[in-house]
């Protein structure tokens, strides 16, 4: 077959009809027509034909071709690490079918996103970027923000970190907290998380700071309506947004389906966010008890529903799980858009779900925690079909393009 | 379908058109068939069919195939375009249905053919801007490359591999986990 130019651009109408070569019968395809028959395979076929001959390699990395592949196998994949396998993250598809494995730093967790890069940390202070389609690692500094360096929490630490993306900016960014060191001798004492940004790629990364840790001004200073911790396993990022649902550990006074939001691109905390649960909660429709109000706070999951905030409760003895999705910021309008039914599909030994996010299609993709499986909802049918795969610890969905090889501003 | 925009139906799909291929063989088909080819519609439309459309990178051997396929192709979109009209739905979906089925076997046998045939097929698709043929023989290469490795794929299509070993060492590095 033809040896395509570097840039072979797609096969417009007017350019397509081409009078083939005198020696037409030389198997030899013009290089629209190749792009043409390449488009039609997969991924990791493409990857694996890169090795045919130079045409070959540069038609499947240019990037006109990779934009042309993904329009035409939308198909989503997801980013999964399993539980027998903590050396790997895997890009999947939703039949399970892992595309393609990349390395993973033992004891880091995938967090839960919505990008083209992954993002996997570990509670002792380690976290890694990693871009999927290239493989390349950009390994995060342990060192904390200067303003932190003398910080009671650092002495014995707990980390935990979101990963996100500013659109406006094109950045990724990542936010570091300490866990609070809550002893009885402090008990007097006032008690705050310490949160760090971290820019990956900085517009001016080889200067004004963007290499390391900068410090969050502590939230205290800053909440009108409450003092309290947040939970950063539960965030969850939203465009420029990270929600993170409140941490009971340290308050039972507070409303437990508060919400409280981040904005990544100011690097700001935002006014709390009143859930919609724990003013209904002693109605008739709930009648419930007071343990259940506390137990409230496991029971809820912060969700991704294609760029709307979503709160799952999961009402494990109503058999029933209520997606709630908040429709106005302003007025704290939540709208209880789905009721799904828990049984007799989903696994009885589930108290809560771990993550749940919408794909394009308008299919919810769910995650357990204990049984570590996976289900995809329709809510057009109001049918769950489990994905058949090994133990799932964590899921992310995957925006980027495996074909792509372009490092881009990452490293 | 081969009369879309035009308002007199029954004329178009009446009138001969006369294709010429490189060894000078001449065939006569419908407008219907030859408008299957998007170059030729719009010869048609520009008026400079009279005395025959030579088509010189297309040998006779090649364009007796084409003709089968359009013949075939426009027959089977008249005759949706017919029963569009019908009173009757279910007899409707039923005669789409056979229709279908047998489009598809035409298809099939259609495409077994040698692979020289194949690619004068697809420039020959690719030059007349038939989409339908060149969609099914551009995914007929592409099944015949599913689950191949580099090396028979060169085998299989006589591609000369202008890598150099540490450039192909490099690739395999790079997509080791296409390999797995």
């Amino acid at each position: 077959m033809a040896s395509p130019g570097p840039s072979s651009p797609p096969a417009s109408r007017s350019t397509r009809r081409r009078a083939p070569s005198a020696a037409s019968n030389a198997g030899v395809l013009p290089p629209d027509v190749l792009f043409d028959v390449l488009l039609r395979l997969p991924a990791k076929e493409l990857c694996r034909l890169r090795a045919v001959c130079h045409g070959w390699r540069s038609l499947t990395m240019d990037p006109l071709f990779a934009s042309a592949h993904a329009a035409r196998h939308p198909d989503p994949l997801f980013l999964a690490s399993f539980r027998d396998d903590r050396m790997h993250i895997c890009v999947a598809d939703l039949s399970g079918n892992v595309v393609k494995r990349i390395p993973n730093a033992d004891g880091h967790q995938l967090l839960c996103t919505r990008l083209d890069l992954a993002c996997a940390a570990s509670v002792g202070n380690s976290c890694h970027v990693i871009d999927p389609a290239t493989g390349s690692v950009h390994v995060l500094p342990e060192s904390p923000a200067v303003a932190h360096l003398y910080e009671e929490n650092l002495h014995e630490t707990s980390t935990s970190f979101v990963f996100g993306r500013v659109a406006t900016t094109g950045e990724y960014k990542v936010l570091r907290s300490f866990a609070p060191i809550y002893t009885e001798a402090d008990v007097e004492h006032y008690h705050y998380q310490l949160f760090e940004v971290f820019t990956i790629n900085g517009a001016s990364s080889s200067g004004s700071g963007h290499a390391h840790w900068r410090a969050l001004m502590p939230r205290y200073e800053g909440w009108r309506y409450n003092e309290c911790f947040v939970e950063v396993r539960s965030a969850i990022v939203i465009g420029e947004v990270v929600y993170f649902k409140v941490d009971i550990a340290y308050d039972e006074q507070i409303g437990l389906d508060r919400i409280v939001p981040f904005d990544l691109e100011r690097e700001e905390w935002m006014e709390v966010l009143r859930g919609p649960i724990s003013d209904i909660f002693f109605t008739d429709e709930y009648d419930n008890h007071l343990e259940d109000y506390r137990s409230l706070g496991s029971e809820l999951t912060l969700a991704e529903l294609r760029g709307s905030l979503g709160l799952v409760h999961y009402r494990k003895y109503h058999h029933i799980m209520d997606l709630w999705v908040l429709k106005d910021f302003d007025s704290f309008l939540w709208v209880k858009e789905h009721i799904i039914q828990i049984e007799p599909i989903f696994p009885t030994t589930e108290g809560f779900v771990k993550s749940l996010f919408m794909l394009e299609d308008g299919r919810i993709v769910i995650h357990f925690p204990v049984t570590g499986l996976l289900f995809i909802y329709d809510p057009r049918t109001n049918t769950s079909a489990q994905v058949e795969m090994r133990h799932l610890d964590a899921v992310a969905m995957y925006t980027g393009n495996l074909l792509s090889l372009q490092v881009g501003d990452m490293m | 379908m081969a009369s879309a925009g035009s308002g007199d139906e029954k004329a178009a799909a009446a009138a001969m058109i006369t294709l010429i291929s490189s060894d000078n063989e001449k065939f006569e088909v419908t407008e219907a068939t030859a408008t299957l080819s998007q170059t030729i519609r719009h010869m048609i439309e520009d008026g400079c069919t009279d005395g025959g459309v030579p088509l010189p990178n297309v040998t006779s051997k090649i364009l007796a195939r084409v003709i089968e396929y359009c013949k075939k192709h426009a027959t089977a979109a008249a005759g949706e375009e017919g029963s569009s009209s019908s009173f009757s739905d279910a007899a409707f979906l039923e005669v789409d249905r056979a229709f279908l089925e047998e489009l598809e076997e035409f298809d099939d046998a259609f495409l077994e053919v040698d692979r020289a045939t194949l690619f004068d097929l697809i420039l020959a698709a690719n030059y007349l801007d038939i989409k339908g043929l060149l969609n099914l023989t551009c995914q007929k290469v592409a099944d015949s490359v599913k689950g191949k490795t580099p090396e028979q794929i060169r085998e299989m299509y006589n591609i000369v591999n202008d890598l150099t070993p540490e450039e192909e060492a490099e690739i395999r590095r790079e997509t080791q986990w296409a390999f797995e």
